[in-house]
């Protein structure tokens, strides 16, 4: 009978221990600064992943200097990883894309002479899939740095709102990070990636026609061919290096040089795909298909609309991780019967011998023409 | 004897303990994501003979890679792809069973 008394006692003394427990906590908001304890912690395990993926990634492209004959790539490093472009002030709108693409170009080319004053002799294949490989590096090193300087500060500030929404949104930060850390492999090995679905269209097109002429301007090719009875002209980045060229301002110049003697544009992109859509779906639309900051889009629309062009998108739709790795077979095979699409959509919707522009947009790695 | 409330009690305390720690391994565990390994076509242009093989660094589309076996034409790289790889595990029966 004595031990049976124990027994109760013991149930319900553990079960007011803690509702006793509960109440202080909640009360002192003590178990406010328990959730902010987890949450940082928490915080704290993923910034160690994503310091890992950064310096595992470091690694592995300083051994890829090594190897090209650089020194001391320390000193690259140093300047790569803290490179940064200031954006131009947009309180004041007038010639802003002017403003932008100059200051994108700049960027574009100091970090290239930066690249080059390390590795002389390079030549440019080898040279842009450094850089690339580089600018992931610098990216991760970036949201590593971002991620860090929230976290001290809700921690310092005992901000716990901070910090909650710092937690909220690493599932999404971890998933890119880690997209970014795996897409470093196809770009040390010069593999297509999924965003090259553009160009592999626009090199699948140049196959099939009878080309007439070629010529580069800006690291963007332009070739002229007969197809279907049509002149075609096909704008991508230049092959195979990781490039994706100035296909806008290139796509202006050329309906300029033409005079506007141009009945259709069609622009060709990898676009990203919303949750629950299948990898490789191909759809179409009016409007220019390019995810550029600005300058390149707002060229090819003010071209066309000056001459009154109609202005027609392809686009093949894949997620973020199957843009920036190694192209997947269905988005592969999504681009062939791409090129079959547009073939049938510029003899819908143009006469024989009309003039039609291609324009296959994204990065070329691994593609040439 | 053990009352009925106290065990309703006993019960409701060591639920709650087994739920903390299934939601805890729950939110731990990862769903295991795919890997992946790049294939190239090669491909005769004259005969049309074509070969898989793995992708190789710095190879790229267009590129002359090889001779045809058939032929002696040099061999064109037509794709470079990348397929999930198949998983061993499912394939080997298990030693347990
Ligand atoms: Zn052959």
């Amino acid at each position: 009978m004595g031990l049976e008394m124990a027994e109760t006692d013991w149930a319900s003394l553990i079960v007011q221990i803690f509702w006793l427990l509960f109440f202080i906590l909640l009360f002192t908001g003590a178990n406010q600064k328990i959730q902010m304890k987890l949450w940082s912690m928490d915080i704290r395990n993923k910034l160690r992943i994503i310091y890992k993926y950064f310096n595992d990634d470091e690694d592995k492209v300083k051994n890829l200097l090594k190897n090209l004959g650089v020194a001391s790539p320390e000193l690259l490093f140093k300047r790569v990883l803290d490179f940064f472009t200031i954006q131009p002030v947009d309180i004041e709108p007038t010639d802003i894309i002017k403003r932008l693409d100059h200051l994108l170009r700049t960027s574009d080319k100091s970090f290239r002479r930066l690249v080059a004053s390390y590795l002389p002799g390079i030549d440019r294949y080898e040279r842009s899939l450094i850089e690339t490989s580089l600018s992931i590096v610098a990216a991760l090193y970036m949201v590593y740095k971002i991620i860090r300087h929230y976290l001290l500060l809700g921690e310092k500030e005992n901000n716990w709102i901070l910090l909650m929404q710092l937690e909220l949104v690493m599932p999404q930060i971890m998933r890119i990070v880690e997209t970014y850390h795996k897409a470093l492999d196809a770009f040390t090995t010069g593999k297509p990636i999924g965003d090259g679905v553009g160009p592999l269209v626009a090199y699948r097109l140049i196959e099939l026609g009878e080309v007439v002429s070629r010529r580069i301007v800006e690291e963007t090719s332009i070739t002229e061919l007969r197809l279907d009875n049509r002149r075609y002209i096909i704008i991508k980045a230049e092959g195979p290096g990781s490039n994706v060229g100035h296909p806008g301002a290139v796509l202006a110049s050329v309906i300029e040089d033409l005079k506007g003697g141009v009945d259709l544009v069609v622009t060709i992109d990898a676009a990203l795909k919303l949750e629950g859509e299948e990898n490789g779906e191909i759809a179409e639309g009016v409007g220019a298909a390019i995810g550029d900051p600005g300058p390149e889009k707002i060229a090819i629309e003010r071209a066309t609309t000056k001459y009154g062009i109609p202005l027609r998108a392809v686009i093949v739709k894949m997620g973020l991780a199957e843009a920036i790795q190694g192209m997947r077979k269905e988005i592969y095979e999504a681009g062939e019967r791409t090129v079959e699409y547009i073939r049938r959509l510029v003899k819908e919707l143009t006469p024989i011998n009309s003039t039609v522009v291609i324009a296959g947009i994204g990065n070329t790695m691994g593609i040439p023409g | 004897m053990i009352s009925s409330q106290d065990a309703i009690t006993w019960i409701a305390v060591i639920s709650a303990i087994i739920l903390s720690i299934y939601f805890m391994m729950e939110s731990m565990r990862k769903p295991k994501e795919p890997e992946y390994e790049t294939m190239e076509i090669l491909e005769c242009p004259k005969c049309g003979y074509t070969v898989t093989k793995e992708f190789e660094p710095g190879d790229f589309i267009g590129m002359i890679k090889g001779k045809c076996p058939k032929c002696g034409t040099p061999l064109i790289i037509k794709a470079i792809y990348e397929v999930e790889k198949k998983n061993e595990k499912n394939l080997k029966t298990p030693n347990n069973l």
